[in-house]
């Protein structure tokens, strides 16, 4: 692990999961890492293996659905997709998510500026 | 919602667990090819590829073991394991879950047992309808202290048109009828209600009907019959309603069938007639009394209500009928008296005492195990489990220890409520309605659990004393010091519990003891009592026959005596109408004396008795003499009185020769003379003083029926019964003969309930005691297995075998006096709360507190003394090797 990788925040795997579906349509599991890894330019220390109980979550709570299909290699995988109900959580999910990182953004800004 | 469904979709997971997991296998697999298949792509070797696949994914084991977390639900599974493990630990280990469990389960029946007592007894409520708001009204009278009487239909007459406070009152009392049958006559029990009695507490015949008040008023002889009656007589049958009885020589028909279990102020009766309920004047009747308060209205108003309208009553009437009072009791309090419940709920104390003490013993010995499965758990550390995970898995094994020990304890609780039931001296009321009913099944579970708890999670609080590096080394891993410590407090809380029950059950016999050896005023040994009714034709009758009735009873109770007497082995033989009285009657009595005739309101009983009746129960003359056989009706009206009555109505002047007549003095009664004075005689029990009473000659004044007292020479009288029998046969083939006891029996019925109670307490006491024995066995027996290097060491630099002996004991002495210092100090606390069922001895009775101390002194000793001679013999050699 390179030290300078940031972990994935919190709660935010869920987000980066269905903007990555919406974004690409179907996938499965490989591919969406990969996706995220790609997105994040490398940046980020996802470790593979713990997208599948967040996959798991997100098709609990019904946002994501999943079914057992082929890779363009040709192997037996499961293939998940954003349901309807996770396009809308997704919007509302960005929103709030701005609003904080905007939140925070001010923050950093006062403590910058020693006035 | 999501919620629920993600609740629903965990549930459908863990069904299918094996595909679940299947599935993310595969899907992992697939994952780490396509990523090995890119490494590949990028030019690494396909074994490099492959690790740098397995890096980038991170770890598969812990990968699954949160999916498996957030697929389903975790603890369920881990439950299923948990109690798999269990299982298996406890099934290892036979000893310690045969001892565990037989005496959890001990307890926990004993304890479910009385729950359900006190459950029936106290806390239900009655069977009736709103019967909070049911109440006994009493007559009382404060300055003769007669508190409730029974009262008469005049005055309830009065109080029913006087106050506000009852929505109804009733009236009933107890009666005694002859039932004529195929196979001869026999008594049986019954009721006389007033017609709105069933209504006021909301019963309803569950065949047939009730009374109307119409037919009663017109006297129609119907009848109600108790569900019992109707199943042992009519076999259920339907054509039980429109049949007859032939009651005391007279049919009545039977209109109703009332439901099982029925009874009024624990009255348990066959038969259930009506009477009439006006009364032009106070008259002697007496009835019980039960009235419905007005809804909102309380027992204090209504008391305060019917004290005015009882000081109204007071201004209206002649002197002799004057101070009396009102009570209102709670139906509820006087079903089951206050003696009564705290002897309940002491009871109930005790018992959940010895639960106490066993759940304390059983984590004890849980605790001495644990000590021996420290390195068990220290692998399990080891390897992995959460500190959290160790002690889930500890409460498992408790918690399903203790649920074995329920459900055996639930069984226990049957055969014991049976067991109750079956030996209970027949006077605690409600008994029939004892039953493991919901809650008290709930009781049984819950205490269940809580013993599961504490056994589990005892270990688990000592268990941040062992270390997982304990190293193999034997003595690291023992974590014995808090342990012992733990297990002392629950011995000396033990021997606490123990002592507290010991002083309960020793006062409690003293109690008894003293009761038992009250004088009764008779000698009731060797006499067999005989309860005689004459035949029906000599009940009923016209005043017009009744001289000649009264002529032919005196003549049939002449000649039974008769043919009593010239039995074998009969020494005397006497009658008496009713030997065994309810309460005194309160009644007007005009008492001649030096100053002309004084009239005054006494509570007495009238009692008839023939000649020997004295002599035969052995009764001392005190003054004059007994009656003669030739006092017959013709005679002068003469009569015998006890010490009291003299007392009571004399006030200490000699009585000898001194008339009184009953009733005012203007009434046409007769006058009678004082004859003779006998001693007091205890006839409701010794635990009461005797009432005042007044003996007329049989032969004047004949009874209905009587008591048959015959003095055997046979120290087993009942042995006679038989030969007793057939002589009143040969005189009199259809009088009804019922109850043939020994005296001695029959007054020791009186303090069957305290024997009941006493023996109870005695039994729970001594199983404390011997738990208490075994929990302090087990510590020492434990601490010697643990100290023997030291032992070893001592003796090996020149202790003596008695230090090592007096060194072991001691340690057990000192740990049961604690207790016992500890447990006295609550002995003499709940003495005091307990107080008021003791007799003749006080609550903090120097002798019991000695005795009881001395007695669990020398039990602990005994408990200590196997383990100390085993410390006494420890090898040194042997004990310094092992290492």
């Amino acid at each position: 692990m390179t030290p300078d990788k940031s972990d994935v925040l919190y709660g935010t795997l869920g987000l980066m999961v269905i903007k990555t579906l919406e974004a690409m349509g179907p996938l499965h599991g490989y591919r969406i890492a990969r996706r995220i890894e790609q997105i994040s330019g490398d940046q980020l220390a996802l470790n593979q293996g713990t997208l599948y109980p967040a996959l798991l979550k997100l098709q609990q709570v019904g946002w994501i659905s999943s079914k057992w299909g082929t890779s363009e290699s040709g192997r037996r995988v499961r293939i998940y997709a954003l349901t309807r109900a996770g396009r809308k959580q997704l919007h509302e999910e960005e929103a709030q998510w701005q609003r904080a990182a905007s939140i925070v953004e001010r923050f950093l800004k006062i403590s910058e500026d020693p006035s | 919602m999501t919620r629920l469904r993600i609740f629903l979709l965990r549930l459908w997971t863990l069904a299918r667990s094996r595909q679940m997991e299947r599935e993310i296998d595969d899907e992992i697999a697939s994952h780490l090819a396509e990523a090995t298949d890119e490494y590949v792509q990028q030019g690494l070797s396909p074994e490099e590829a492959r690790r740098a696949a397995r890096r980038s994914f991170g770890g598969v084991t812990q990968t699954k073991e949160v999916y498996r977390q957030v697929r389903s639900f975790m603890w369920l599974e881990d439950l299923g394991r948990d109690l798999r493990h269990a299982l298996r630990t406890l099934r290892k280990s036979p000893a310690f879950t045969t001892a565990a469990a037989a005496t959890l389960a001990l307890a926990i029946g004993a304890n479910t047992a009385m729950v359900s007592v006190l459950n029936a007894v106290l806390l239900r409520p009655l069977p009736y309808r709103s019967p909070e708001q049911l109440a006994m009204v009493w007559t009382e009278n404060p300055t003769q202290n007669l508190r409730e009487g029974r009262s008469a239909l005049w005055d309830v007459e009065q109080w029913r048109s006087q106050s506000q406070s009852f929505a109804e009152l009733a009236t009933f009392d107890a009666v005694s009828r002859t039932l004529a049958g195929a196979d001869g006559a026999e008594q049986i029990v019954g009721v006389s209600i007033s017609p709105n009695l069933l209504s006021l507490l909301g019963i309803h015949p569950v065949q047939g009907r009730s009374f109307s008040t119409e037919e009663v008023e017109q006297r129609q002889r119907l009848v109600l019959i108790s569900h019992r009656f109707w199943q042992t007589r009519f076999a259920g049958s339907h054509d039980a309603l429109e049949a007859s009885l032939v009651l005391d020589g007279l049919p009545a028909r039977i209109i109703g069938i009332l439901p099982p279990g029925f009874q009024v102020a624990s009255l348990d009766a066959d038969v259930w007639e009506a009477h009439t309920t006006r009364q032009s004047v106070r008259g002697g009747e007496m009835w019980f009394v039960v009235g419905r308060l007005q809804p909102a209205v309380t027992f204090e108003q209504a008391q305060a209500e019917m004290s005015a309208v009882a000081r109204r009553l007071n201004d209206q009437l002649p002197a002799t009928e004057r101070n009396r009072g009102v009570g209102v009791v709670p139906l509820s309090l006087y079903t089951v008296g206050p003696q009564s419940r705290l002897a309940l709920w002491l009871l109930g104390g005790a018992v959940f005492c010895v639960f106490l003490i066993a759940a304390a013993n059983v984590t004890s010995l849980s605790l001495a195990r644990s000590t021996a499965r420290a390195r068990e758990m220290a692998v399990r550390a080891a390897l992995g489990a959460s500190a959290g995970r160790i002690v889930r898995q500890l409460l498992t094994e408790g918690v399903l220890l203790a649920a074995v020990s329920g459900l055996i304890g639930i069984l226990l609780a049957v055969v014991a409520i049976r067991l109750i039931r079956a030996f209970e001296p027949g006077n605690l009321p409600r008994l029939n309605e004892v039953s493991l009913d919901p809650g008290v099944l709930l009781w049984a579970l819950g205490i269940s659990l809580v013993a599961g708890i504490l056994v589990g999670l005892a270990p688990a609080t000592v268990r941040r004393d062992m270390r997982p590096s304990g190293e193999g080394g034997g003595r690291s891993v023992t974590g014995g010091a808090s342990t012992r410590r733990i297990r002392r407090a629950l011995v000396m809380a033990e021997f606490a519990l123990a002592i507290v029950l010991l002083v309960g059950a020793g006062l409690m016999l003293r109690s008894w003891w003293n009761v038992k050896n009250i004088d009764p005023g008779f000698r009731p040994e060797r006499v067999l009592m005989i309860e005689l009714s004459t035949p029906t034709i000599l009940q009923a009758g016209t005043p017009r026959e009744a001289s000649s009735v009264s002529a032919q009873r005196i003549d049939l109770y002449a000649r039974v005596l008769e043919q009593i007497q010239a039995v074998p082995g009969v020494e005397s033989a006497g009658i008496i109408g009713d030997l065994f009285i309810g309460n005194a009657r309160e009644q007007v009595l005009s008492v001649e004396g030096d100053s002309g005739t004084v009239a005054q309101r006494l509570g007495f009983t009238t009692d008839e008795v023939s000649a020997d009746f004295f002599k035969t129960v052995g009764t001392p003359l005190l003054s004059g003499r007994f009656f003669a056989i030739g006092e017959g009706p013709e005679a002068p009206r003469v009569a015998i009185i006890n010490d009291a009555m003299a007392r009571r109505a004399w006030a200490g002047r000699d009585p000898l020769g001194r008339r009184f007549k009953f009733g005012p003095p203007d009434s046409d009664e007769p006058w009678y003379t004082v004859v003779g004075a006998v001693g007091n005689m205890r006839l409701q029990g010794q635990e009461r003083e005797a009432l005042p009473q007044i003996f007329v000659p049989l032969t004047q004044n004949p009874p209905q029926s009587g008591d048959l007292l015959i003095r055997t020479s046979s120290d087993n009288p009942l042995a006679m019964a038989g030969a007793l029998r057939a002589a009143v046969r040969r005189v009199e083939k259809h009088a009804p003969i019922y109850g043939v006891t020994p005296l001695e029996e029959r007054l020791g019925s009186y303090i069957a309930q305290r024997r009941f109670q006493t023996s109870l307490l005695a039994g729970f006491s001594v199983v404390a005691l011997l738990m208490a024995a075994v929990g302090i066995y087990g510590l020492i027996q434990y601490s010697v297995a643990m100290r023997t290097q030291e032992i070893g060491l001592r003796l090996a630099i020149g202790a003596h075998s008695g230090d090592i002996f007096r060194m072991i004991i001691g340690e057990g002495l000192t740990l049961c006096l604690s207790g016992l210092a500890l447990g006295l100090v609550g002995a003499w606390w709940l003495g005091r709360a307990g107080s008021s069922l003791l007799s003749g001895v006080t609550a903090t009775d120097p002798l019991t507190f000695m005795a009881v101390s001395l007695l669990l002194t020398a039990v602990a000793t005994a408990a200590c003394y196997f383990p100390a001679r085993r410390a006494m013999k420890v090898d040194p050699i042997v004990a310094l090797r092992v290492t």
